[in-house]
């Protein structure tokens, strides 16, 4: 388990990083959101014992990485935004080097090289200088680079930034196989990635975390009402009252005409949509109105991160102070308080 | 650690760089050298001096070990594999001295060259070996603390160029130290004159290359190495903490 309390970071008088607490458990995925500049890069280079931290404290299933780096760092596998690799070594070369540099044993190092090699298919550059490599092969370099030794803790800074579709799927695919027996936080600002590997997200942005969630909660909780689609076959204006009238819909937001007699609309409901959803059915069946296509439109994480991100800072009044704390999990929330 | 000497060897022997150095380091003995013979007078016995040629190569080599180390951690920092090392179990202090043991290894590699020239000047005539030995010495100390000097200014920069050019005009400047510390200026205050002499090193190296080994000169290299390489550790660590 990777503790993180009240992290701080200055550069300067430039706050990068403004007191953060979160704990990464055992056999989880934590992504980490948030836009160009919010302080992800930062703080993973902390966790990592990268950069020393202003304030706060970063411990590794206990130890603390600013007293005992040595320790703490042996347990991290680590990818930078930038694929540490040495331009004029061979992938083969660059790797053995790195598991030397990870103290595996010299008996050990030839197996560990295949075994990443082969994880993230690089096997057949193995033998090519690294300056010649594309940027998806020197990202792939670089972690399997993290990979050796098999650390307990991987963080992964924007892993699959500059690889292709199909490499994408089989690096996600990978970090997933990870979870099994690893703990791995992933920073990434792409939505649908960290939606799809990870259980819990953290979303930053200027250095304070807006929301420490799982995806679902966060959809739920941020997305806003649902708003159902509903396809009819008949006239306008009956469905239009009998929708309006059912229990539970909000308000009718648009009504387009596909083809004659066949009209879309879109409603916001207010209340549990599987309920809505069948009275809404049956009443329009009893009307005499025919259903051809009927649904729901999930509020997605793009949304919730958006509404975020843009949420400000500080808070200006005591709703707003309401607002925040609501969604918001208790480690994230006593940070707030204490702040306050 | 043996894992960081043994990939900054590589990186200097399977790239042409330590043979170019070493070449280049060749090239100049072989100048010198030869124009110490080219300008003996024509007399009956031909006398001339292995350290005179050390003394001369000094001024040459202060060109030549700045581009030895200027990549040592300007290179680390631009490709951005300086977060590698600092993120692995490994000490920052053992990345300096793996670092400083691989561009001392280089060196030794560059200088065993010049071996040639008094061999082949023994198979035909007298070496005086005691005062080529100590020149040897004084050679390799002044170039082991100079390296030093070469490393601490690469972890200063991420530009390798410019760590080589602020790496030979330092180098320049402690090699001619002790002639600007004796200008008519400078002697006017003795006191001043004193501090400049304490850095002098080129004065030591004279000693050595009479064939004394003092003492005093011994600890004046190693300390003076030791305090760069501790000093080069501390600007890695400091930049660590302002990095912006």
């Amino acid at each position: 388990m990777i503790t993180i309390e009240n992290l701080t970071k200055y550069y300067g008088s430039n706050r990068a990083v403004n007191n953060i607490s979160f704990t990464i458990n055992d056999n989880e995925i934590l992504g980490f959101l948030g836009p160009n500049g919010a302080g992800k890069s930062t703080t993973m280079n902390m966790i990592a014992g990268y950069l020393p931290m202003t304030e706060g404290v970063v411990k590794i299933d206990g130890v603390d990485i600013s007293q005992e780096p040595v320790k703490a760092k042996k347990n991290i596998g680590y990818l930078p935004e930038i694929p540490p690799v040495y331009p004029d070594m061979k992938v083969k070369e660059y790797l053995s080097f790195c598991a030397g540099l990870k103290q595996i044993p010299r008996g050990k190092r030839k197996d560990e090289v295949e075994r990443v090699s082969k994880l993230l298919k690089i096997e057949d550059v193995s033998g090519k200088l690294i300056r010649n490599l594309s940027k998806g092969y020197k990202q792939r370099v670089g972690f399997a680079q993290a990979l050796l030794g098999d650390p307990k803790f991987l963080i992964l800074d924007e892993p699959t930034v500059g690889l292709d579709p199909n490499q994408v799927m089989e690096v996600r695919s990978i970090i997933k196989d990870l979870k099994k027996d690893h703990s791995v936080i992933f920073s990434s600002h792409i939505l649908s990635e960290v939606s799809e590997v990870c259980s819990r997200v953290i979303i930053i942005n200027k250095g304070d975390i807006r929301a420490i969630d799982t995806i679902e909660h966060l959809e739920s909780t941020f997305g806003g009402s649902l708003v159902l689609h509903i396809r009819v076959k008949g006239s306008k204006t009956v469905s239009a009252s009998v929708i309006e009238l059912t229990k539970g819909v909000k308000e009718i937001l648009s009504i387009d005409e596909i083809a004659a007699d066949e009209y879309e609309f879109a409603v916001r409901l207010d209340g549990d949509a599987d309920e809505i959803r069948t009275s809404l059915m049956s009443e329009l069946m009893q009307n005499k109105i025919n259903i051809v296509e009927i649904f729901t439109e999930r509020p997605n994480l793009e949304n919730v991160f958006i509404e975020l991100i843009n949420r400000p800072a500080r808070k200006t009044s005591l709703e707003g102070l309401l607002d925040e704390i609501v969604p918001v999990d208790s480690s994230a929330e006593s940070s707030k308080k204490e702040e306050n | 650690m043996f894992s960081i000497y043994k990939k900054e060897l590589q990186s200097f022997f399977y790239t042409p760089f330590a043979y170019a150095i070493t070449a280049l380091f060749l090239f100049l003995f072989t100048y010198v050298f030869g124009s110490a013979i080219a300008g003996l007078e024509d007399t009956s016995t031909l006398v001339f001096s292995f350290t005179e040629v050390f003394y001369n190569i000094l001024f040459y080599f202060i060109f030549l070990l700045p581009i030895l180390t200027m990549r040592t951690f300007a290179d680390e920092r631009k490709f951005g594999t300086e977060v590698l090392l600092m993120t692995s179990p490994v000490s920052v202090m053992k990345i300096v001295i793996s670092k400083f043991l691989a561009n001392v290894t280089v060196f030794i590699f560059m200088i065993a060259g010049s071996v040639l020239f008094p061999i082949i000047t023994a198979a035909n005539g007298t070496v005086v070996m005691s005062q080529l030995i100590c020149a040897y010495i004084g050679f390799f100390s002044w170039g082991v603390m100079f390296i030093a000097l070469g490393m601490l200014i690469s972890s200063f920069t991420e530009s390798s160029v410019l760590a080589a050019i602020i790496g030979e005009v330092m180098m320049f400047v402690l090699l001619f130290i002790d002639d600007f510390a004796y200008t008519a200026f400078i002697s006017q205050y003795p006191k001043l004159q004193n501090v400049l002499l304490a850095f002098a090193a080129q004065s030591r190296f004279t000693y050595f290359s009479q064939g004394f080994i003092r003492l005093s000169d011994i600890i004046f290299f190693i300390s003076g190495t030791i305090v760069l390489l501790a000093w080069t550790y501390i600007s890695i660590e400091k930049r660590r903490w302002n990095r912006g």
